[in-house]
């Protein structure tokens, strides 16, 4: 199994797309920084705002800590959404459409083992990005701003440097998990089509049906089930909040979408003929 | 004992209502180099896919060293495969193909007997070249040298010539006969019959997804050797060789004759045919294989065409 898992980490790697996926979360990070080093925003009294991702850029500048929670929120709610599910969605097309699917399988190894082995590069793989976007940010912010807690008592913060940097840790595991259900359907994808860009396209396709839907308050409390309703929950780890709430309801909601659509995936591609 | 290395016994495949494998039996002892020989479409390719697991057959099953194949068999550490033509990692070079493809199944690359299998393959330094950058003809030599990685007792290729030129079609077919003489089992389909003809000992014909027959490639040319000749009388000279005894049938295919031989000769034919006054311009013989699958094809289209009426 481990000598299956580095040929496939291996393969990954090599691929031309998965070093610019990478090459982009980590420049997004350094010139969102820039931009707000040349350009700080108004902290100003009334400045409220509530654009995506406003109230943890207002708080950037006040420490280099806050920079990469600040790169994760506005990566997590596009890019980084693409680069999981291109991961994800690569998995089994990518080989299928090389035609190289066919002599893989010529190899005395079991489907499972396989899938299992391409679910945990697709994982590795997705979780490297998103903890790239926090290291490349951490770095660029720390030089720009400071390696320093954070001590706002008009809106309730009060975060010594190692508890950022512990929120910074559990923002990965959340944002990244906070994609899985999409992931899994990308990786569904993955095993019935012999292209990953079908793979890929479907998974973001979903990902933004569910995101406009959850966004309908008329559909009620359905939306609440959608894999991407609390995808964005993390960020209060920084903003005064502790763990817990719509962050335990983003990790639930999750599983199922993971057990259904993998379990799909599992089932479909252990009784595929393998005609490409 | 020794397993036989190959064993379908009544396999079948359907995909809706089209029967792409219908019930097919053969078996390639060790030793064999055995062509599996039908025209576009008579399902050799998906025979050979449940061969190796990658198609679940409908009905029957194939065994590989005398186990039966289910997908990721562990008899499949014993046999070397190329179905359809050779395809890689594009961006990664030949012997990180090779490499990565050794590795999938648990074993380690020092183990695979790389240099001899890059000395059948002959690339020389193009082996650490992208594959991207490969000729076809590269890519199936490559995927040649993927099939003997580990010195498989049996090697399987489908159509390994398909798509290359003539040059490349020479090259490749001269590395299985190399292959083959080297103690190989080797399964190879093809509808090319003078490549079965070259490489093979032994064939298996299909049609339709049946078997239509089984041999040595000497067995199956003689029950199909014949002689194509063209005369200044074509009616009379019917008449004439029918008459002949060792005839079997004689046909009309214009501008010629073809002389299906039951015992008699191309010089008999020759002097039956001067000493009834006919101008004989050419005598030639068909190429024995082809006619032979042309025999053995066109009794099974008639015997289906039979059974459908």
């Amino acid at each position: 199994m481990m000598r299956l898992l580095r040929t496939e980490l291996y393969k990954q790697l090599r691929l031309p797309r998965t070093w610019v996926a990478l090459a982009v979360v980590v420049a997004i990070p350094i010139i969102i920084t820039v931009a707000l080093k040349v350009s700080p925003p108004d902290t100003g009294p009334g400045r409220g705002g509530g654009e995506r991702g406003d109230g943890l850029f207002r708080l950037a500048t006040q420490s280099g800590l806050l920079i990469p929670a600040a790169a994760l929120r506005v990566m997590s709610e596009f890019f980084l959404v693409v680069i999981i599910c291109m991961f994800a969605g690569d998995a089994v097309a990518s080989e299928a459409g090389w035609g190289n699917l066919r002599f893989l399988l010529t190899r005395p190894i079991s489907r499972a083992r396989l899938l299992t082995t391409k679910l945990i590069v697709a994982a590795v793989y997705g979780l490297g990005a998103t903890a790239m976007i926090v290291v490349a940010g951490l770095i660029a912010g720390v030089l720009a701003f400071g390696f320093h807690p954070v001590t706002l008592p008009i809106v309730g913060i009060n975060e010594s440097t190692g508890s950022l940097l512990g929120h910074l840790g559990l923002a990965v595991l959340l944002a990244a998990w906070g994609i899985a259900g999409v992931a899994a359907f990308a990786f569904m994808l993955s095993t019935m089509m012999d292209n990953s860009a079908g793979a890929i396209f479907g998974a973001v396709g979903f990902y933004i049906v569910t995101s406009i839907l959850g966004a309908i308050s008329s559909i009620g409390p359905m939306r609440y089930g959608f894999p991407t309703f609390y995808g964005g929950a993390w960020s209060q780890l920084f903003q005064g909040a502790s763990f817990g709430g719509d962050m335990w309801r983003n990790l639930l909601v999750q599983i199922p979408y993971v057990l259904v659509f993998a379990g799909i995936g599992f089932w479909w591609f252990r009784r595929k003929d393998i005609t490409s | 004992m020794v397993d036989t290395p190959v064993a379908i016994e009544d396999l079948s495949k359907s995909y809706g209502t089209v029967r792409a494998v219908d019930h097919l039996s053969f078996s390639v002892e060790a030793g064999q180099v055995c062509g599996l020989l039908g025209p576009n479409g008579a399902g050799k390719t998906t025979a050979l896919r449940m061969l190796v697991g990658l198609v679940r057959p409908t009905g029957g099953e194939t065994r590989l060293f005398g186990q039966r194949v289910t997908a990721g068999a562990r008899e499949l550490r014993r046999v070397g495969t190329m179905i359809e033509h050779a395809s890689f990692v594009p961006h990664l070079n030949g012997i990180d193909n090779l490499r990565l493809y050794w590795e999938a199944g648990g074993d380690r690359f020092a183990d695979a007997d790389v240099d001899r299998a890059l000395a059948v393959a002959g690339l020389g330094d193009a082996i650490k070249r992208r594959v991207k950058t490969y000729s076809q003809g590269m890519r199936q030599r490559l995927g040649i040298a993927r099939s003997l990685l580990g010195n498989p007792e049996l090697l399987v290729y489908d159509e390994p010539t398909n798509g290359l030129d003539p040059q490349e079609m020479r090259a490749v077919r001269a590395l299985i006969r190399r292959v083959a003489d080297e103690g190989h089992t080797v399964l190879l389909s093809s509808h090319i019959l003078s490549e079965v003809e070259q490489v093979c000992s032994h064939a298996v014909v299909m049609d339709r997804g049946r078997h239509v027959a089984a041999g040595t490639v000497a067995e199956l040319v003689a029950s199909g050797a014949s002689a194509y000749v063209e005369v200044d009388d074509p009616s009379r000279a019917t008449s004439v060789l029918a008459a002949l005894s060792g005839v079997e049938a004689v046909v009309d295919e214009a501008p010629g004759l073809v002389v299906r031989l039951a015992g008699a000769t191309r010089p008999e034919l020759v002097a039956a045919l001067v000493g009834a006054g006919i101008g004989v311009q050419t005598v030639t013989s068909r190429h024995a294989l082809e006619e032979a699958f042309l025999g053995l094809v066109g009794e099974e289209t008639e015997r289906h065409i039979g059974e459908g009426a």
